[in-house]
């Protein structure tokens, strides 16, 4: 057998407390932000049973009139990315501006963009269920000027 | 006191043929060739993503590290991808083992600091951190190794803890009403299949799926209890969540299934030894002839536990 020395067995002991407390430590009181060691918060909120659901869309307007979703196949932008940085649209719209860049740069030869806008979808739901109703609300919308 | 703590050492090192270190390796590091492009390619993308879009994470800002430009993320993806593929052969894990991590945690970084951070990754990123410290190792070898037994253990305590903290992390951000919330309904709204759209259809279903899922959550640490004849069928149990996750609601947690790898004997699985048998040539001893490793062949299973030697010092830190 391949033995490790002491000092070998030692380091890796407290390697392994030291990395499990900084991922308990970052599980309690962490945030997204202390990657690798920000706690395990996937789909770990409470929504209400009886509450809309949210789900976002992109969307721009090309200078034809054609309106084409904005997807992380074309602005290489993923929806969660768009969600993760919503505030940051909504208090300043001509954020947006970038989204139509990053759509110009990932889809060559596309119609430019004359405005891009979110809008969530408030999907209905009832007892923990979804009721098949929606209704749409723009958050943020950006117009080249 | 001590004797307590010697347990806690012996049980993080128990020792595991190299056979299975060198199949993880191999696994763990074509994972990551995969994963560049194939699970995650949208990565590359953020070579053309408005760098006043970026948010670098409180380890790139501490770091600190540049904001990606297009040569940088090209730079780092080719680098990896080269890289990933040599240290799959076995060769060289120190030194590649180490670049592998070093470029693949930027990586990371690059992914997620544009507003969403995954958290499906740190089984992966342990096992990547700990490879390199886990000494040379021929497939087929049955001699054992502590220094790769630890580097194992811990990559299994980071798969349990991607369950077990995800259920505190439910009852921090959630509540304990989270069991009775619409958690489910919203994800299948998001992103549910047709499939998902059929379990949704069914009164009480995705609340029982809840209580289903922060149970098994909060039970997982007893893979490390339960008898070793068991442990392969609970990690069947563990993939088969993750089936079912990926049928309804499209999410793969592909790294972290790679991980999970850790805890299943892969030392069994000679694809490239099997080939050849169906082709009538004869086995020979190593699918990766490390050179210089030294390594014993020989020895067979019986050279476990308490036969213990100062030869491996070689492969301690």
């Amino acid at each position: 057998m391949t033995a490790l020395t002491d000092r070998g067995r030692r380091i890796r002991v407290l390697v392994t407390l030291v990395a499990a407390l900084l991922l308990v430590v970052g599980t309690l009181w962490g945030t997204d932000d202390d990657f690798p060691f920000g706690p395990f918060r996937m789909y770990s909120t409470a929504p209400d049973p009886n509450g809309d659901a949210k789900d976002t869309r992109v969307e721009g307007v090309d200078i034809s009139g054609r309106t084409v979703g904005i997807t992380e196949a074309n602005s290489g932008i993923r929806r969660a990315e768009i969600e993760g940085q919503q505030a940051a649209y909504v208090s300043d719209p001509s954020r947006l501006s970038q989204v139509a860049d990053a759509y110009a740069e990932h889809t060559p030869g596309a119609t430019p963009l004359r405005s891009v806008r979110i809008v969530v979808r408030w999907h209905g739901v009832k007892h923990s269920r979804p009721t098949g109703t929606w209704t749409d609300q723009v958050i943020a919308e950006w117009t080249k000027p | 006191m001590d004797q307590a703590v010697n347990r806690v050492a012996r049980w993080l090192t128990e020792p595991v043929p190299k056979g299975r270190i060198a199949a993880f390796r191999t696994l763990i590091y074509l994972f990551v060739a995969a994963d560049l492009v194939i699970f995650t390619p949208w990565v590359r993308a953020h070579a053309n993503t408005p760098g006043s879009l970026y948010e670098p994470l409180l380890v790139g800002r501490i770091l600190p590290l540049p904001t990606p430009t297009p040569l940088i993320v090209h730079s780092v993806f080719w680098a990896l991808l080269l890289l990933t593929s040599a240290a799959a052969t076995g060769r060289a894990p120190r030194a590649l083992g180490w670049a592998v991590f070093l470029l693949y945690f930027e990586w990371m970084i690059i992914a997620m600091s544009y507003g969403k951070v995954d958290h499906d990754r740190v089984g992966l990123l342990v096992a990547l951190a700990v490879l390199p410290t886990a000494g040379r190792a021929r497939h087929g070898d049955p001699e054992r190794t502590e220094a790769g037994g630890w580097a194992l253990r811990v990559t299994q305590i980071a798969v349990i803890c991607t369950y077990f903290l995800a259920a505190w992390a439910k009852l921090r951000f959630g509540g304990p009403h989270w069991v009775t919330s619409s958690v489910l309904a919203q994800a299948i709204i998001r992103r549910g299949t047709d499939l998902a759209d059929l379990v949704a259809a069914v009164p009480g279903l995705l609340i029982v799926a809840q209580f289903g899922i922060m149970t098994f959550e909060l039970l997982s640490p007893l893979i490390f209890v339960v008898p070793q004849r068991w442990r392969s069928a609970v990690v069947a149990f563990f993939y088969s969540f993750h089936v079912a996750t990926f049928a309804t609601i499209t999410i793969s947690f592909a790294p972290h299934l790679a991980a999970l790898t850790g805890f299943l004997p892969l030392e069994k699985l000679r694809p490239v030894e099997w080939v050849r048998r169906r082709l009538g040539r004869a086995p020979t001893a190593t699918l990766v002839a490390a050179s210089g490793s030294g390594a014993a062949s020989g020895s067979g299973t019986g050279s476990s536990a308490g036969a213990s030697s100062g030869a491996g010092a070689g492969s301690a830190l």
